[in-house]
């Protein structure tokens, strides 16, 4: 067993350590249609989550209360074990919850270096504005992209000229340039191919490695969620319907837990 | 063997020529047009290529090449403003009833013309970010109404002359002799100052410049472009000063645009306003000061109009609906290669497409060809241009940038 696999067991293993991330009974209700009905979530640094359910189950209104995008109506959500109100996205990034959607928000005319920066410039002081500080930038963004073992991004490329995973990567990049604690991933492979959805989950296994607590939104359930997550949840009319340690269900189980053939599966504990 | 691949630099690609095209050398088409245009009209007209026409077709070319320049911001961010020549011609009316009527010295009548006109472009911003309606159709109506007040605003007369106000003096200084080398060497030494500040920062930070490309190539290049103009302008009387403002926003939009977090935010908004709003950029601002820059060039270039014409009346601004004035802006920007959908165009557009257009117009005008003929080419080219640029992006599979 090698020293990563061995840590993701520990924390897999390890409940009793603090959540970054506790989430429970949220409700949320958008007038009439009661979205979430007492759903709850866990997230560990180290971990990756799969957040999982048929459309309308809930999972994309969880994670948006999670990122700060909507406020739940009732419920308790802790961030390393201090309850927190989060009001907004900038809330959710400033506790360090980074959240890559599914439109990547990438503008294709920018390079990576302008993309991962976009809003973030290091500049300094000039004529006419703020002159961005370009050297620095890409010296950071190398540095960043290494760690993320994508040192083989071109950085100075329009991003628009790149493939589908490069730019899932980079928009994943973005997210980490500010060094969070949870990201949050809204169908990272939902237009990738097969290969270069398995570079994304190398990635994202990577990121988890190095401590981060990550959660995954994905439809992708026999290819990516069983096969790149640790633990997966599964939702269904606003609430919890089962949870599984990924390695001991297959991809029917849960597809069967998340149309409610199979009441009550319960193997993580 | 992951850590070897992900250890090793990133791989020195070759580029390829659709690679260049899309990107490094993007406006070589619009050159190689421009000079075949120029042979062909030298071919038909002795005149054509002597200094005395030369330095007439730049300084003709500068009121259309100031408005692109104005106008190519507001594309960037994916608007579009029609009202341009109409803040042209109302601010310079304006102008001009303050230092005829109201005895303004044009020191101060100037700067208030191109305030206003910058004003009025930050309130089509605000219109179109705010209330939500279509910029077209905003500055459609604005560009009318504008019209309207630029006729109000002119006496009985129909015309107010500056003659003999010093405005005129605008357009007939020309900056001759040693002057116009010490013009030229301080644009270069600003140009190279720029470029090697740059290579400075990136060594400080521990990267590498490719010095051929990245700092040599360049210098040289704007070296023998700057050396062949100013010749050929000291042949004839120097360099105009029209010529030298056109010049100088050149080198200042340029530098916005490259240089600073504005100019990326303008190509940001112009690609993906959502993902600059959610990346916290303030896309209505940089969408105010986008039109505000329009309304204060087009100002400016109205300046330099009444400056050339010697007054203004109901011509100026292009006349009632803009006329040739807003559609050649425009066209000249487009030709020079700025996207009508945003988020593409560098600032020589404005000097390529500008030329362009007055070219054709000098040169048709040489060999005694009609003015409806001249319509006729500039339209015509405007889609050639286009054209071709989808061209490229079909054939190399390249979305261009």
């Amino acid at each position: 067993m090698t020293d990563q696999s061995a840590a993701r067991e520990r924390h897999v293993h390890a409940p009793e350590a603090v959540p970054l991330i506790s989430m429970r009974n949220i409700h949320k209700k958008f007038g009439s249609l009661h979205a979430l009905r007492g759903a709850s979530i866990d997230v560990r640094a180290g971990e990756v989550v799969a957040l999982v359910g048929d459309n309308g189950a809930g999972k994309s209104t969880m994670v948006k209360v999670m990122a700060g995008v909507h406020m739940a109506t009732s419920g308790e959500y802790e961030f390393e074990g201090k309850p927190v109100r989060i009001t907004s996205p900038t809330d959710a990034n400033e506790l360090g919850i980074q959240t890559v959607y599914q439109d990547l928000a990438l503008c294709s005319n920018l390079d990576a270096v302008q993309n991962l920066f976009l809003g973030r410039e290091l500049t300094g002081s000039g004529l006419f504005g703020r002159r961005i500080r370009r050297a620095e930038c890409e010296v950071r963004a190398r540095e960043v992209l290494q760690r993320m073992r994508l040192g083989n991004l071109s950085l100075t490329r329009p991003v628009g000229a790149m493939s589908g995973g490069q730019r899932q990567n980079i928009a994943i990049a973005r997210s980490i340039l500010w060094t969070p604690k949870v990201v949050i991933l809204d169908e990272p492979t939902a237009a990738l191919s097969h290969s270069a959805a398995e570079q994304v989950a190398d990635l994202i296994r990577t990121l988890a490695d190095q401590g981060l607590g990550i959660v995954v939104v994905s439809h992708d359930i026999h290819n990516f969620v069983v096969n790149a997550t640790d633990r997966i949840e599964v939702m269904r009319l606003g609430a919890n319907a089962a949870s599984f340690r990924t390695g001991d269900v297959t991809g029917e189980q849960v597809v069967n837990a998340m149309v409610g053939g199979n009441e009550g599966v319960n193997l993580a504990g | 063997m992951a850590e070897a691949i992900t250890s090793a630099p990133p791989p020195v690609r070759r580029r390829s020529v659709g690679d260049l095209l899309a990107r490094d050398l993007r406006a070589l088409p619009i050159v190689i047009g421009l000079v075949v245009l120029w042979i062909f009209f030298a071919t038909q007209s002795d005149v054509f290529l002597t200094a005395r026409n030369l330095s007439n077709l730049l300084v003709q070319s500068t009121v259309v090449g100031i408005m692109a320049l104005g106008i190519m911001f507001v594309l960037l961010v994916k608007e579009i403003d029609l009202s341009v020549a109409a803040i042209n011609g109302v601010t310079s009316v304006l102008m001009a009833k303050l230092i005829v009527e109201a005895g303004v010295s044009p020191w101060i009548a100037v700067p208030v013309a191109i305030l206003i006109g910058a004003f009025i472009g930050s309130l089509s911003a605000r219109w179109v970010t705010f209330v939500g309606v279509p910029s077209f159709v905003v500055t459609l109506g604005l560009g009318l109404a504008l019209n309207g007040l630029q006729l109000i605003l002119l006496p009985a007369t129909a015309r107010y002359s500056l003659n003999g106000t010093g405005l005129e003096q605008i357009a007939l200084i020309n900056i001759g002799g040693i002057w116009a080398w010490v013009v030229l060497a301080i644009g270069i030494l600003c140009f190279a100052g720029l470029v090697l500040s740059e290579v400075a920062s990136r060594s400080r930070a521990g990267l590498e410049t490719a010095m051929m490309r990245a700092v040599v190539l360049p210098i040289a290049a704007a070296t023998v472009f700057g050396v062949v103009v100013v010749s050929i302008l000291a042949a004839h009387k120097g360099i105009p000063l029209v010529v030298l403002i056109f010049g100088i926003l050149l080198g200042l939009g340029g530098y916005i645009l490259k240089q600073t977090q504005f100019g990326l935010y303008l190509y940001a908004v112009g690609n993906n306003d959502e993902a600059a709003r959610r990346a916290g950029v303030k896309v209505h601002r940089i969408k105010m000061a986008a039109f505000a820059i329009a309304g204060g060039v087009a100002a400016l270039a109205g300046v330099i109009a009444a400056s050339r014409t010697l007054g203004v009346g109901v011509f100026s601004g292009g006349g009632v609906g803009g006329g040739t004035l807003l559609l050649e802006s425009i066209a000249a920007a487009v030709i020079g290669g700025v996207s009508l959908f945003g988020g593409r165009g560098s600032i020589h557009a404005a000097l390529l497409g500008a030329l362009v257009i007055g070219t054709v117009s000098n040169g048709l005008n040489l060999m005694g060809v009609e003015n409806e003929i001249r319509l006729i080419v500039t339209g015509l080219l405007l889609v050639l241009a286009v054209s071709i640029d989808k061209l490229i992006e079909k054939a190399t599979g390249q979305q261009s940038f």
